[in-house]
């Protein structure tokens, strides 16, 4: 495997499970979150990213903005510290990073990790998140919900050992937090700002970098 | 007789123009009558304090592979100890392994656990970040006026450290006197610090990276982690 599919595979992986936690609405049982997903058609949000190892004295923190809109078009992209843009649309995907010489698309594999999660996002933006392949998932419900994902492939466990989604209090369909804790002293978090659900989203955002 | 897979002529191209890539002899070096001086500022890309460094690296690969990853450096120049972690922006870690008289790889994911990966990675830190432990051969200039030390190198290798009147600086590794291995070069110098390394590595380790400083952080005693 090459280091670019090994950066695809983890950066398809986190990335999307962030995607499609989004499309969780906020709710006690699996049939309200499916309810309420339903009625998602769009997210923007702003979002912080806490990498937390034992090698940093404090979190190193990314900033950036996310978009989705049904059925499946995605723009993850950081602001800070390194400027760089998922694009998802009409089943393709491309990356670019912004390195010595402008935007540049990542390349040398092919994105096919990105391809099933593609083929999930269909299932998860109705919220059946609880039918997912690769993970396991726990409702906590009632005072500071939260939903638990496990792995449920031993190779997927040796990476991740848990994802925890807590939703916002108060606002059906809208995050307060993903955190993918990998060891104990290993997670990151990201947190939500500004989230927008419904509203609309210029097409272009999903094909053009800039 | 069976045909040749190159005519006589292209096999000497194909040669030359491998020849251009990664045979690179060594510089000449002007003698000086101010070798401690010059041995100062050779010393000068290397930190004596321990440090920890936040860089994003951009990474081309043979093939036309490219991906940017981001990296983490603690080392101790003291006891040379290093710890180093490569994750995706994402923050999902791909490589982590700590060097502190033994090699210990806590996470390697494919191709990050090839055989001798985190060997040579730790090799190549050790090149930027601590200076030569070898015996100096010779000090002196260049053409340019930059100041070169020649150290030798582990497994009859040849280190040269150039330090440029600008402050960026070049270490190259050299098999023989025309084989290069590796070139690191360090740009945009404030502090000490450079704001930008460049990687190149030739013949079997054909790679290049940039490393863009995000952060370098001096750490005493109690905050190496």
């Amino acid at each position: 495997m090459t280091i670019y599919r090994t950066i695809k595979r983890g950066t398809s992986l986190i990335g999307m499970l962030l995607v499609c936690t989004f499309l969780l609405g906020w709710a006690d049982t699996w049939e309200d979150i499916q309810r309420a997903s339903s009625k998602i058609t769009s997210v923007s949000a702003r979002f912080s990213q806490e990498k937390h190892m034992q090698i940093l004295a404090k979190p190193l923190i990314s900033r950036g903005r996310f978009y989705f809109q049904t059925p499946d078009s995605v723009r993850w992209e950081y602001t800070a510290p390194v400027r760089s843009v998922l694009l998802m649309h009409k089943g393709k995907i491309k990356r670019y990073t912004q390195g010595s010489k402008g935007f540049v698309e990542d390349r040398g594999g092919a994105v096919d990790s990105m391809q099933f999660i593609l083929q999930e996002i269909g299932r998860w933006s109705k919220g059946r998140f609880n039918e997912n392949e690769y993970f396991s998932a726990t409702l906590k419900g009632g005072t500071g919900a939260h939903i638990i994902l496990t792995p449920k492939e031993k190779g997927l466990a040796a990476m991740i050992s848990r994802i925890v989604i807590t939703p916002s209090p108060d606002r059906p369909g809208v995050l307060k937090s993903v955190t993918i804790v990998e060891s104990e002293e290993n997670y990151t978090l990201f947190e939500f700002t500004d989230s927008q659900l419904n509203a609309p989203i210029a097409e272009s955002l999903f094909r053009e970098v800039e | 007789m069976k045909a040749p897979l190159l005519p006589r002529s292209r096999f000497w191209i194909v040669m030359w123009a491998v020849c251009l890539i990664s045979c690179s002899p060594l510089p000449v070096i002007k003698p000086t009558d101010q070798t401690a001086a010059t041995v100062r500022k050779c010393r000068q890309p290397f930190l004596d304090t321990p440090y920890r460094f936040v860089h994003a690296i951009e990474a081309a690969l043979p093939g036309g592979g490219s991906g940017t990853v981001l990296g983490i450096t603690v080392f101790n120049p003291e006891s040379k100890a290093i710890h180093s972690a490569i994750f995706t922006l994402e923050g999902f870690v791909l490589f982590d392994a700590r060097y502190d008289g033994k090699l210990v790889v806590s996470r390697a994911l494919p191709p990050f656990n090839a055989e001798r990966f985190a060997e040579y990675m730790m090799e190549d830190i050790r090149l930027i970040f601590l200076p030569p432990e070898g015996r100096l051969l010779t000090a002196g200039t260049l053409e340019d006026g930059s100041a070169i030390c020649r150290y030798e190198g582990n497994q009859e290798t040849i280190i040269d450290v150039i330090v440029h009147r600008d402050d960026s600086w070049e270490i190259s590794t050299y098999r023989n006197r025309y084989e290069r291995l590796r070139t690191i070069s360090g740009f945009s110098v404030r502090d000490g610090i450079p704001g930008m390394l460049e990687l190149t590595g030739f013949e079997s380790r054909n790679y290049s990276l940039r490393l863009k400083v995000i952060s370098a952080e001096p750490l005493s005693r109690e905050t190496i982690p």
